[in-house]
């Protein structure tokens, strides 16, 4: 595919000379972004729209639609949806919790110059990225396993603590789902953390040294100043992330966790709109889910100024 | 005297940086290993003791990894097929597509660029999977249910992949473009033989994350997949696991054997990965 | 970097291709499996015969019907040889079967021609006017007075019965004889649920071990001890009912036997389909456990150390008159509208599950206790086979007692989501987590179902 495309240019200028549309600044720009021009207005565009329409109406069959109003959103006022809300709430608070500090901790001791292997430890604290959920998830599940012998409970008999039934309660659930996530996403925020490090000069540093400065003073007065924008960018896609997460709790209790004690957003939009065939109510719960990642990243970025520095 | 403590202060940090890495890479690594082991074991000891650290060489043997590849429907090869296929041609497909649109955003000052730009952020934000029910009913008059154009097609446009090279494109420098215009050559012409070369390093960094997403992509095929013989591996992984006759041999060695391929293309291409990622990742 | 790109794409490629070139060949059926390796002279014979073989496709969600429909396709290759089919069967996982095939329907293409739907899920295929599946009544009414009726209600509307069951699903109580010995118990004696109350405490306190578990992630627990009480999710008209007082009292009933009289605990994983349970059972867990018979067959897969040690009785009951047994579950195989060959298909789903022969292989297939009822005394049925030799025989016997006292299930169009709830919420909510009473949770659940 790449190597193509040369090959139809040479034609093109074989045979069109200098007045041709490929030469043209004006138009030749649109040729460049119209791949997403039409994936937007196809599949964005006619999904986010049609997604608002469906939760106006009460869906029986694909020719079968009937309109309800706002009955969709009344119906919002159920206990599951308030149950899938305070998952989803819960395990993205928890993992901005652990996957900010923790890997700008680490990429802060990889950064050092007094670490050796740097890039090997980079590499292996990548690694687990590269599995998918549900591979990652086969692994969790059945390490989590209520039997004696599994190897959580292993683990926590070792400092006395009995067998914990992990995937049958609410507090347990948000753990092994945060387990999970951090296991699989603590290497990316790292690289993204370097990245930011690597900014930052050294210069920064040594006068903050002159002036007496220690290493906690360094960290907090000039190390997270510099990292701003990547925190930010890391927040941002981690809301995202945590709200549209369903693969993490598909792989521990596939698509009807007991009790909802995993069921999160995205979770109940599957379980309504496939499970049980309610298309309407699915997309009422979708918009709902588009609102609050909006919303929060709205107040996050403003929090930390974004706009505020667009405009400057 | 002073430069003596400094020193030894420098390999108590080294020493302590070196416990604090080691452990998690340990962390990190773990879980492989236990599943490397787990695979060699009979199904039925995932059944009763789940993932354990025991190592029991009498029970151990390949002999699951042969039934894997032997298997008479032969389903896991199917699905590594199927898999390979659609990452092979999203990953292609979106770094043909996205560099392009990223290039023309970064490069050219023409009216509505500013509003393309602040759409393709938006879409960064929309999750995707709530898009899933139109989609559906979408690929459904497309005919597209069930082809591998039907996994790859509504994503293969990612919009982080356009701000990233958008990003990357935009440090690149504009005298190239001028000396382009007086040789002759149309905008095509400079964008591929002049430009997309230096943007090989964003191209590395692409090709690992966005065959990694496809590689593991989940809800989306999940949906748009219907025979047993289009599943990917991890759609194919995750319906061995039912209450009602589950293939516990296959699971084990079908996981390990997914990872390969992706790690093995990491392993091949980090450097070029985690530079590009640094270059062009994160200025937003 | 761009040759290290190159590399990856070529060796991408290259397994890619070859791959797809191992990959192929054993896909096909058995039947023509040979055809890609022989001489030319042989593949086109076969391809012949092939025109006349009439293709199938059947989805189910269980992989042991796969066995059984493959062996009822071989039996009728070979008695009716002028008509040869072939059938490629798809086993997916449960939700994602029932999904798939509801959205199939929906659009009018992707649709199996065969398919098993589940009891729980049926009434979501029979909305509307006209429901996607073809009506089985010209097979079906020259049986029905050998067959089970019941069974055959549960996939019916408006006089037309669309699905083919595999069993009746008769529950009963397997005990672990080992354990009961240990503490002097004899299961002929335990006749009424305070016996087995009785009993269990005596299992506990001799053999340490409790007398049973209880699903609190299924229904195969609650719902068969509410059925042999005449009770159920909803009434004959398909209004919920799940509140009844029938149903408070039997689920406090199991509340206390859990965590009052101490005799059983939460199934080990939730319900009696996991592997925790299946490890747990194994071991010599729990005295007892309530399942239909079609659970035999995970005995025999999943936990091969009770072989020898497990009998299987009819349901304590709760008075004098009561009823000792309860239909649970079922799998109706229907034809969908999108089958081509209905006809075919239709004479074949007769011989391969209502005929005097398909039945009793219901059984010495699958170990189900088959719908047709005139075959249970046939002594075909007392022959020895990897059931017997687990459970002993006399099973039938057993069953002939208690033929009668099988409920009927109400199917309404909201059982569905009727038996997802209990399923899902009231056992958990009101045995495992205990946030809601045993009342509170089946009122809160039968609220939210007259919503709907």
């Amino acid at each position: 595919m790449l190597s193509s495309v040369p090959q139809t240019d040479t034609i093109t200028i074989k045979y069109n000379r200098k007045k041709n549309i490929f030469y043209s600044d004006k138009v030749v720009p649109y040729i460049f972004v119209l791949p997403f021009i039409i994936s937007f207005l196809t599949f964005y565009l006619y999904s986010i729209i049609s997604t608002i329409m469906m939760s106006f109406q009460t869906i029986s069959g694909l020719n079968d639609v009937e309109f309800v109003g706002l009955k969709n959103y009344m119906n919002l006022n159920n206990p599951h949806f308030f149950n899938a809300l305070t998952v989803s709430a819960k395990y993205t608070f928890f993992t901005l919790l652990v996957l900010i500090p923790l890997p700008m901790l680490l990429a802060v001791v990889l950064n050092s110059k007094m670490t050796i292997g740097r890039n090997f430890f980079r590499s292996t604290l990548f690694i687990p990225a590269l599995t998918s959920v549900i591979v990652a998830g086969i692994f969790f599940r059945y390490s989590f396993g209520e039997q004696e012998t599994t190897l959580a409970n292993a683990i926590i008999k070792s400092f006395g603590i009995g067998p914990i039934v992990w995937l049958q309660s609410k507090s347990t659930a948000i753990f092994i789902l945060v387990v999970l996530a951090t296991w699989r996403w603590l290497g990316v925020n790292i690289v993204y953390f370097l990245s930011g490090l690597q900014g930052i000069s050294s210069e920064l540093y040594e006068s903050a040294e002159i002036d007496g400065a220690n290493t906690i003073d360094k960290f907090f007065k000039i190390t997270i100043p510099c990292l701003k924008p990547v925190i930010i960018y890391v927040v941002t896609i981690s809301v995202y992330a945590g709200f549209a997460m369903f693969a993490e709790s598909f792989a521990y209790w596939r698509s009807t966790p007991p009790g909802d004690i995993g069921l999160t957003l995205v979770g109940y939009i599957y379980q309504e709109g496939f499970n049980n065939n309610d298309l309407g109510f699915a997309s009422a719960i979708g918009i709902t889910l588009l609102a609050i990642v909006f919303v929060l990243n709205l107040i996050q970025l403003t929090l930390f100024g974004f706009f505020k520095k667009e405009s400057d | 005297m002073k430069m003596k403590s400094t020193r030894k202060k420098n390999r108590i940090i080294t020493i302590t940086n070196l416990i604090i890495l080691s452990l998690f890479s340990v962390i990190a690594l773990a879980p492989f290993y236990f599943m490397f082991v787990s695979s060699f074991k009979p199904g039925e000891e995932l059944l009763r003791n789940g993932i354990n650290v025991n190592i029991q060489p009498q029970i151990m043997s390949i002999k699951n990894y042969v039934l894997l590849f032997t298997d008479e429907s032969s389903l896991y090869l199917h699905w590594y097929k199927n898999s390979i296929i659609i990452t092979l041609l999203h990953t292609v497909l979106a770094l043909f597509l996205t560099s392009m649109v990223g290039y023309g955003l970064a490069v050219y000052n023409f009216k509505g660029r500013n509003l393309i730009f602040t759409v393709v952020l938006v879409v960064m934000m929309i999750p995707i999977e709530i898009l899933i029910l139109p989609l559906y009913k979408l690929m459904v008059s497309l005919k597209l249910i069930n082809t591998y154009f039907g996994v790859v097609l509504p994503f293969v446009v990612s919009p982080f992949a356009v701000f990233f090279f958008r990003q990357y494109a935009v440090g690149l420098p504009k005298d190239y473009l001028d000396a382009g215009r007086i040789d002759g050559c149309s905008e095509f012409g400079i964008y591929f033989r002049i430009m997309m070369p230096l943007m090989l390093p964003a191209f590395g960094a692409m090709v690992i994350l966005q065959a990694m997403s496809s590689w593991n992509s989940f809800i989306w095929p999940l949906i748009v997949l219907r025979t047993n013989e289009m599943l990917t591996i991890p759609i194919g992984l995750a319906s061995l696991i039912t209450p009602y006759g589950n293939n516990y041999d296959m699971l084990m060695p079908g996981a390990v054997m997914s990872i390969v391929p992706i790690l093995i293309i990491f392993l091949l291409n980090q450097k070029a990965f985690i530079s590009g990622l640094t270059v062009g990742g994160v200025k937003g | 970097m761009k040759r290290t790109l190159c590399v990856i794409m070529a060796a991408v490629l290259f397994f890619s291709i070859a791959l797809t070139g191992c990959g192929s060949a054993p896909k096909q059926p058995a039947n023509q499996a040979q055809s890609s390796n022989s001489a030319q002279q042989e593949t086109q014979q076969k391809k012949e015969e092939l025109k006349k073989t009439t293709q199938f496709s059947f989805w189910t969600f269980q992989a042991l019907h796969q066995q059984f429909i493959d062996d009822a396709v071989a039996s009728w290759n070979k008695t009716n040889e002028n008509k040869p089919i072939a059938i490629k069967t798809d086993v997916y996982p449960y939700d994602e079967m029932h999904n798939k095939l509801l959205i199939a329907l929906q659009s009018g293409t992707g649709a199996p021609d065969i398919v098993d739907i589940e009891i729980s899920k049926y009434s979501n295929y029979l909305k509307g006017k006209n429901p996607a599946l073809v009506p089985l009544n010209k097979i079906v009414e020259p049986e029905l007075d050998k067959m089970i009726k019941a069974r055959f209600d549960n996939y019916a509307k408006d006089g037309k019965y669309y699905g083919i069951d595999y069993h009746v699903g008769a529950a009963v109580m397997y005990y672990n004889k080992e354990i009961l010995d240990k503490a002097g118990v004899n299961a002929d004696d335990i006749k009424t649920w305070s016996d087995y109350v009785a009993a269990g405490k005596k299992v506990a306190a001799a053999a340490g071990v409790p007398m049973t578990t209880i699903e609190v992630t299924d229904q195969w627990t609650f719902h068969p001890m509410i059925s042999q009480q005449g009770s159920d999710y909803l009434d004959k008209d398909g209004n919920p009912i799940l509140d009844n007082e029938i149903n408070i009292k039997t689920l406090q009933f199991l509340k206390d036997m859990i965590y009052t009289d101490k005799i059983a605990i939460p199934t080990p994983g939730g319900h009696h389909h996991t592997e925790e349970y299946y490890a747990f059972m194994n071991k010599g867990g729990a005295a007892s456990v309530l399942m239909p018979i079609w659970y035999m067959g995970r005995f025999v897969q999943y936990m091969p150390d009770l072989k020898g040690k497990i009998i299987v009785r009819p349901l304590p009951k709760w008075k004098d008159d009561g009823f000792r047994s309860a239909g649970m579950g079922g799998t109706g195989t229907s034809i969908t509208v999108q089958c081509k060959n209905v006809d075919l298909a239709m004479e074949f789903l007769n011989f391969a599950k209502l005929s005097k022969e398909g039945a009793k292989k219901t059984w010495t297939v699958l170990g189900f206790d088959p719908i047709r009822w005139d075959v249970w005394e046939d002594p075909e049925m007392k022959a020895d086979n990897k059931y017997t030799d687990y459970f002993g025989k006399g099973i039938f016997d057993m069953l002939m007692q208690i033929k009668d006292e099988i409920n009927s299930i109400n199917v309404g169009e909201k059982f569905p989501a009727a038996a997802a709830a209990v399923k899902k919420d009231v056992m958990f909510k009101a045995l495992k987590e205990q946030s809601l009473t045993p009342e509170q949770s089946l009122k809160a659940t039968a609220e939210e179902l007259r919503k709907k």
